[in-house]
């Protein structure tokens, strides 16, 4: 007792040095989750009355007219965000560490990382703008080429809405995912490449039977960060279609901020977020235990 | 020695910067690019008194439209006040066109003291004490005014249009805004298109159809509008004309106090008793009738709803006819580009020749009050008592101050976009046809106000939709019903509405019903 007393003082001063940490933890993540929570299982309109339902928001919200088609659209964009997330990075960070020279190298990778300091609203505004407009590139380029018949208000046509939010960031080149992907490829050991090329693999063979199993760690990584990104992200569409036309690109995300802020329906909108917040927990879960990362490939021989 | 990488670098930020650098024009604050948020003032933000206005519109600093000069008549107007009441300062911000904004300032107490808001935006909150009751210091004189001059016996006599002033008045009887200026729509058209096309104003729907149907095949787009207006004014102006000729059975409640310009006016509670008895369902022939006449006039309009430019489309000649509000001619008016001439018409009314419910009334109007000053909670912060607070005494003040005709001219007609609702002020030239369209009567009801923010949202979104052929006519129908249940359900719970009057009253009109032909199946 006397001991683990003394190993505490002795620890003072790391405990002292952690705690503005936990405390602003406390108070910016962990409280306001429980609040969530707790207020959830109330009708809370802001400025209003407050009544205790227990468990009828979520039960509404099984049958609210949003509920299957943003979940819909949140799968569909968040596979889609997870492979052009994946597969068009990894294959620029693949060509930039193949080349032989290394200041190409250090250009292209300075070169694919300097868009994003643009900021994201800026880039939603000349995609709603500039590409999707009227006027935008997109139309003007279809009359320029006789296909008048196809322009359309790419971003208001119920048909084409959800792909056209989508499609934004085209052409997927996500800087920070090509560095994280660079560092992954930077960090094979060269012996296994020397032995791969002893045993003959080379080009498209050795990037999937040498490479892309050497990465897996960060293909993990940005899975789960894409997949939190799409779940919580619904900025893209409130700036561009705010959910529409009708709810053809609502994301539940967005339903949420609506019930919150604008229905002023405080209890609804938190039971949104906790289902939000269970399903990250869930996807967070289900891919750290059943997706494989290199170190357990390595470990596993 | 600097390397010439670096040279390179330097002329590259320097040149930028130069290029970045506002003009001399822009620095002095009378620059094309308008829109800055506040004009410059002396800092007086130490006085006893800091008030703070959110104008809409009026905001000092601002070019509506982006044409004409920075406005600067408030003020002016401020300054006056100020002279007048030494321990006053008067502070103008902009507020972001957002409910979300409103409600959260609102519930934190911290929103302006005055601010212009819809009157039915308030009717949603009326219940939650965020807004003061101005009827007591309506019924007083008005300070400033010669004696026998209107408001000389009580402030409400400065206002010249009357019917709607009153009319806006919240169904609990209280009135909470005050309408300052007026607004109403009407149909901008480009004369030039219509002469070279040898069109003239249509008379009546069928008319309008036709026009814009030659306009179609001239390569213009007939009709300039957004969505919102067409979820808003279109839906409201062709309900009107549907129902209007059935209200002897379905007004179930008249208020004398409102009758005067909302007539006839069905509010939420009226609304949630007649869906209970069958109307604004698949059962209503007429509720079917509405969307399939907006679903009739929509290849008319311009191909993108949501973020197509209106204005741009028609100065640009485009478009040959733009549905707007009185704030366009401001815009039109006072481009020394515009290059063509143009007029306005109001939407004329739909013949029984083209559907069999309606009467040929005349349309009737949806603007009215423009601008619509609310003295909100913070006004009586210092306190939290309306009768103690000495804060609010200066806002209310502030407000009567603002309504004296000579304050009143200097800030409303600055901008020619809405008409003085004050009397003495005449209106500015171009807007003379607006206030004949106010003599009409005022619509049935407004769908966009009538419920909560969430019943808005999703009508808006579906009608969305259905014009745009995302939806069949039954499943759009199917998510109107759907909408509406929740939306009288909600309201009911919400404010505690009991409708056992309204059925009695409901009861006693079978007679006039039974007059009537193709109701739903009611009893």
């Amino acid at each position: 007792m006397r001991a683990s007393l003394r190993a505490i003082g002795r620890s003072l001063g790391l405990y002292a040095l952690i705690t503005p940490t936990f405390f602003l933890l406390g108070v910016f993540a962990f409280i306001p989750f429980v609040w969530a929570f707790t207020t959830s299982l109330y009708d809370y309109e802001i400025g209003g009355d407050s009544a205790f339902v227990g468990l009828a928001n979520y039960t509404e919200y099984l049958d609210d007219p949003t509920f299957w088609s943003s979940f819909t659209n949140l799968v569909l964009l968040s596979i889609f965000s997870v492979v052009t997330g994946v597969v068009f990075p990894l294959g620029i960070a693949k060509l930039i560490f193949s080349l032989s020279s290394d200041r190409a190298r250090y250009v292209y990778r300075v070169v694919f990382l300097v868009p994003i300091v643009v900021p994201g609203v800026a880039v939603l505004m000349i995609w709603g703008g500039m590409i999707y407009g009227d006027n935008g590139l997109l139309n003007e380029s279809l009359r320029l080429v006789g296909l008048d018949s196809l322009a359309r208000g790419w971003i208001a046509d119920p048909h084409t809405a959800l792909w056209a939010v989508a499609m934004i960031g085209f052409p997927f080149a996500g800087g920070i995912n090509i560095l994280i992907f660079y560092a992954g490829l930077t960090g094979i050991s060269e012996s296994v490449h020397e032995a791969a090329h002893l045993d003959g693999a080379s080009g498209v063979r050795k990037f999937f039977l040498i490479d892309l199993p050497l990465v897996l760690s960060q293909i993990k990584l940005i899975v789960i960060l894409t997949v939190i990104g799409a779940v919580q992200g619904f900025q893209g569409m409130f700036i561009l279609t705010r959910g529409g036309p009708g709810f053809r690109t609502m994301v539940p995300g967005l339903w949420m901020y609506f019930n919150a802020f604008s229905f002023q329906r405080m209890g609804y909108a938190c039971a949104i977020g906790v289902v939000l917040f269970l399903l990250i927990l869930a996807a967070t879960v289900l891919n750290l235990k059943y997706f494989k990362s290199s170190e357990d490939l390595t470990a596993a021989g | 020695m600097p390397r010439p990488k670096h040279i390179l670098l330097v002329a590259i930020l320097a040149a930028s910067a130069w290029a970045l650098w506002p003009s001399p024009e822009e620095m002095a604050g009378g620059g094309r690019l308008g829109n800055r948020p506040v004009a410059a003032r002396e800092d007086k933000s130490g006085r006893a008194y800091h008030l703070r206005v959110a104008p809409g519109l009026y905001l000092p600093g601002t070019m509506p439209n982006n044409v004409g000069k920075p406005l600067e008549g408030l003020v002016r107007v401020a300054e006056k006040f100020e002279a007048l009441h030494p321990d006053t300062y008067v502070e103008f911000v902009g507020t972001p066109a957002v409910r979300e904004w409103l409600v959260t300032q609102l519930a934190a107490g911290q929103a302006p003291d005055i601010i212009s808001v819809n009157v039915e935006d308030v009717w949603q909150d009326v219940q939650k004490g965020w807004y003061v009751p101005l009827d007591p210091y309506l019924a007083e004189p008005l300070p400033g005014v010669e004696p026998a001059m209107a408001g000389s016996r009580q402030w409400w006599d400065i206002f010249k249009y009357q019917a709607i002033t009153r009319g806006k008045a919240a169904p609990d009887g209280l009135s909470y805004c005050l309408s300052y200026d007026m607004v109403e729509t009407g149909v901008f058209y480009n004369k030039d298109i219509f002469e070279r096309l040898s069109l003239s104003v249509p008379k009546d729907w069928a008319e309008f159809l036709e026009v814009q149907k030659r306009l179609k095949e001239a390569d213009y787009i007939p009709l300039l509008v957004p969505l919102w207006s067409i979820s808003d004014w279109g839906v409201d102006l062709v309900f009107d004309q549907l129902y209007q000729p059935l209200r002897a059975g379905i007004d179930l409640r008249q208020d004398p106090e409102r009758a005067a310009y909302l007539e006839g006016y069905l509010d939420w509670d009226e609304i949630c008793l007649l869906h209970r008895k069958g109307f604004f369902t698949r059962k209503d022939p007429r509720w079917v009738e509405l969307w399939r006449i907006l679903k009739e006039w929509r290849p008319y309009w311009n191909q993108d709803l949501t973020s197509a430019d209106p204005m741009r489309l028609f100065v640009t000649q485009k478009g040959a006819m733009l549905w707007d509000g009185s704030w366009s001619v401001n815009r039109l008016a006072r481009d020394p580009d515009i290059g063509f001439r143009w007029g306005v018409f109001y939407l004329p009314s739909i013949p029984a020749s083209y559907s069999r419910f309606c009467d040929g009334h005349p349309m009737c109007v949806i603007g009215g009050s423009a601008t619509q000053f609310t003295v909100t909670n913070t006004a009586f912060g210092d306190t939290g008592d309306l009768r103690t607070s000495e804060r609010l005494k200066r806002v209310i003040a502030f407000l009567q101050f603002l309504t004296l005709p000579e304050n009143a001219d200097t800030v409303i007609n600055e901008t020619m976009s809405f008409l003085p609702n004050i009397v003495g002020v005449e209106p500015h030239p171009e807007l003379l046809p607006f206030d004949e369209f106010l003599r009409r009567p005022y619509t049935t009801t407004k769908w966009s106000y009538t419920f909560d923010l969430r019943f808005n949202e999703i009508f808006m979104r579906m009608l969305d939709l259905y014009l745009a052929d995302g939806i069949s006519e039954e499943e759009y129908l199917a998510w109107t019903e759907k909408n509406l249940d929740a939306a009288c359900r909600t309201v009911i719970a919400r404010k505690k509405l009991d409708l056992t009057d309204l059925e009695r009253r409901w009861q006693e009109k079978a007679p006039a019903r039974a007059q009537m032909k193709e109701l739903p199946d009611a009893r």
